[in-house]
């Protein structure tokens, strides 16, 4: 997650509410140049500023921020964390060896999501 | 319109916090030990000093960025480690002001404000990186009515004294950075431990060290903006735009300070005859070190001033953070080198401003890290 990811998110609730960037600048409160410059990821949004952005596009702020890769997951969140600490403790058990064993399984699973492309 | 001129209040205020340092600061800076300290950081209290960003009606000064700078330029010149101390209370209590709801301010702020006032400290990096939020691996448990904190923060500035601490932490470790929260840890919190401070180069009167959670149940009322996930990203980096121009302006005063002194010794060192000042050579290195903190100052001020207009000011603190560095960086070498010999002496001026200004390119985001703000807004 990145501004430029934020800023694709902008663009497409901008799109999805059907306003141009000059509708949206205005109502925002800011310059066109300012907008388009947000979208692109060239320009840091400060908190209230995409507070007020979520409100006028009737997104939660979570909407703009939650990275791609997140959509992907089903579990709920404390789920996935204690999962997380239990791998965690699972691995610290580990000789050096098998952690590169389950490296190795990690960059299969990453290949194999990426189609098989590097 | 164009100004560069300081209001009447920016004056006084100025020559009040000098007339205080000549006393209570500057003649002990060298040599303080724990007893200094603790006297240092009364004169500061007693002035209000440690935080002045905090709004009057939590008991601060309520100064805008431009005025805090000139503050800690002037901290900065005078023991650049008292200035780490205040610019860590800064950073600390900069999410409170910008985002905190009242009961935050209410509880949080006035602790850092009046004759009792004490610091806060601001902890993001761990042991494994702080130039990549990717690695943050203190996470926060969400419970029924808030949350337990599990991790560990290092090189936190103000550990072991700071009233309390303000925490970055993730909540979904498979999605760290868009679950960044900020949380508002009491010094005294249980599972709350100061493991180790550590001996550092330089900026010696700030105490920095590491600190660790173990299952810190933290109310909801404890984590800014607790309800709208998301927030936490944003904040952060809005808080390192603001913090990034205290450094710079730290940076500031470390470099007037080793340029004043430079300056003293010049005028009064004879060789060949006469002031070493009269030396070309040397005249022209004072030039340069003068010309450079005009430079850095400009940018320190343009940067805070824009925060203060609420407009965009993230590429100008960054700018400014970078710029300011550096300067500090050649100007301590230079002055050194206008020393000669004794600018190499341990317990010499100079050679603690070198020590103190090498930690300037690490601290508020690497100088690396400066670099890629910048381009990437370009
Ligand atoms: C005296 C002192 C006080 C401090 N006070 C605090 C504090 O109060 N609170 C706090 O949270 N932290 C504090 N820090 C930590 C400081 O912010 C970090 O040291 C800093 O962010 C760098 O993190 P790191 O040391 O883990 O280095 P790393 O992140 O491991 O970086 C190592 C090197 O790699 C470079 N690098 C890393 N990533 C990139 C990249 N993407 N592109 C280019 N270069 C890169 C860095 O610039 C650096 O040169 C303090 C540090 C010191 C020394």
């Amino acid at each position: 997650m990145s501004f430029r990811d934020i800023g694709i998110k902008i663009q497409a609730a901008r799109e999805e509410k059907g306003f141009s960037q000059e509708q949206l600048a205005r109502l925002v409160g800011c310059s066109q140049s300012a907008l388009s410059n947000y979208e692109k990821g060239k320009r840091r949004l400060y908190l209230s500023q995409l507070e007020k952005i979520a409100e006028i596009l009737d997104k939660p702020l979570e909407y703009f921020v939650a990275s791609l890769s997140s959509q992907h997951h089903s579990q709920p969140v404390a789920d996935r964390n204690q999962r997380f600490v239990t791998i965690v403790n699972h691995l610290s058990r580990l000789t050096d060896e098998e952690i590169n064993e389950v490296m190795e399984y990690i960059d299969y699973l990453e290949w194999r999501r990426s189609g098989g492309h590097k | 319109m164009m100004d560069f001129s300081l209001t009447k209040e920016q004056q006084e205020l100025i020559s009040s916090v000098k007339n205080m340092a000549s006393k209570e600061i500057t003649p002990f800076a060298l040599q303080a030990g724990e007893t200094e300290k603790k006297k240092m950081l009364k004169s500061l209290a007693r002035m209000n000093l440690l935080c002045p960003t905090v709004p009057k009606e939590f008991g601060g000064l309520g100064l805008g960025l431009v005025s805090s700078a000139l503050v800690v330029e002037e901290l900065a010149a005078a023991s650049p480690g008292l200035a780490a101390i205040v610019a860590a209370t800064l950073h600390a209590a900069e999410p409170i002001i910008l985002a905190g709801n009242d009961q935050q301010k209410n509880e949080f702020l006035p602790l850092l404000t009046g004759r009792e006032a004490g610091a806060a400290a601001f902890a993001l990096t761990e042991p494994e990186g702080g130039s990549d939020l990717n690695i943050i691996s203190t996470y926060a448990t969400a419970e029924q009515t808030g949350y337990l904190l599990n991790g560990c923060k290092d090189y936190v500035i103000n550990a072991g004294i700071a009233r309390f601490i303000t925490v970055v932490a993730a909540t979904d470790m498979l999605n760290k950075k868009a679950s960044l929260r900020i949380f508002l840890i009491p010094g005294h919190a249980a599972g709350l431990k100061t493991e180790e401070i550590y001996q550092t180069s330089g900026i010696n009167l700030a105490p920095v060290g590491r600190v660790k959670f173990v299952d810190v149940g933290i109310r909801d009322q404890y984590v800014i903006k607790s309800r709208e996930a998301g927030s936490g990203y944003l904040l952060l980096t809005q808080t390192f735009d603001v913090g990034r121009a205290l450094v710079s302006a730290l940076a500031v005063g470390i470099a007037r300070a080793a340029l004043e002194h430079a300056l003293h010794f010049a005028e009064n060192r004879l060789q060949s005859g006469i002031p070493i000042k009269k030396h070309q050579a040397v005249a022209f290195t004072l030039a340069d070190m003068a010309t450079k903190i005009e430079m850095a100052r400009l940018m320190t001020w343009k940067a805070c001033w824009l925060i203060d207009q609420g407009e965009d000011y993230s590429v100008a603190s960054a700018m400014a953070k970078l710029v300011s560095s550096t300067v500090a960086q050649q100007v301590t070498c230079a002055a050194a080198d206008i020393l000669g010999a004794r600018g190499y002496l341990q317990g010499n001026l100079i050679e603690q401003l070198v020590r103190d200004a090498r930690v300037l390119s690490t601290i508020e985001g690497t100088n690396h890290i400066q670099r890629l703000v910048i381009s990437s807004q370009l």
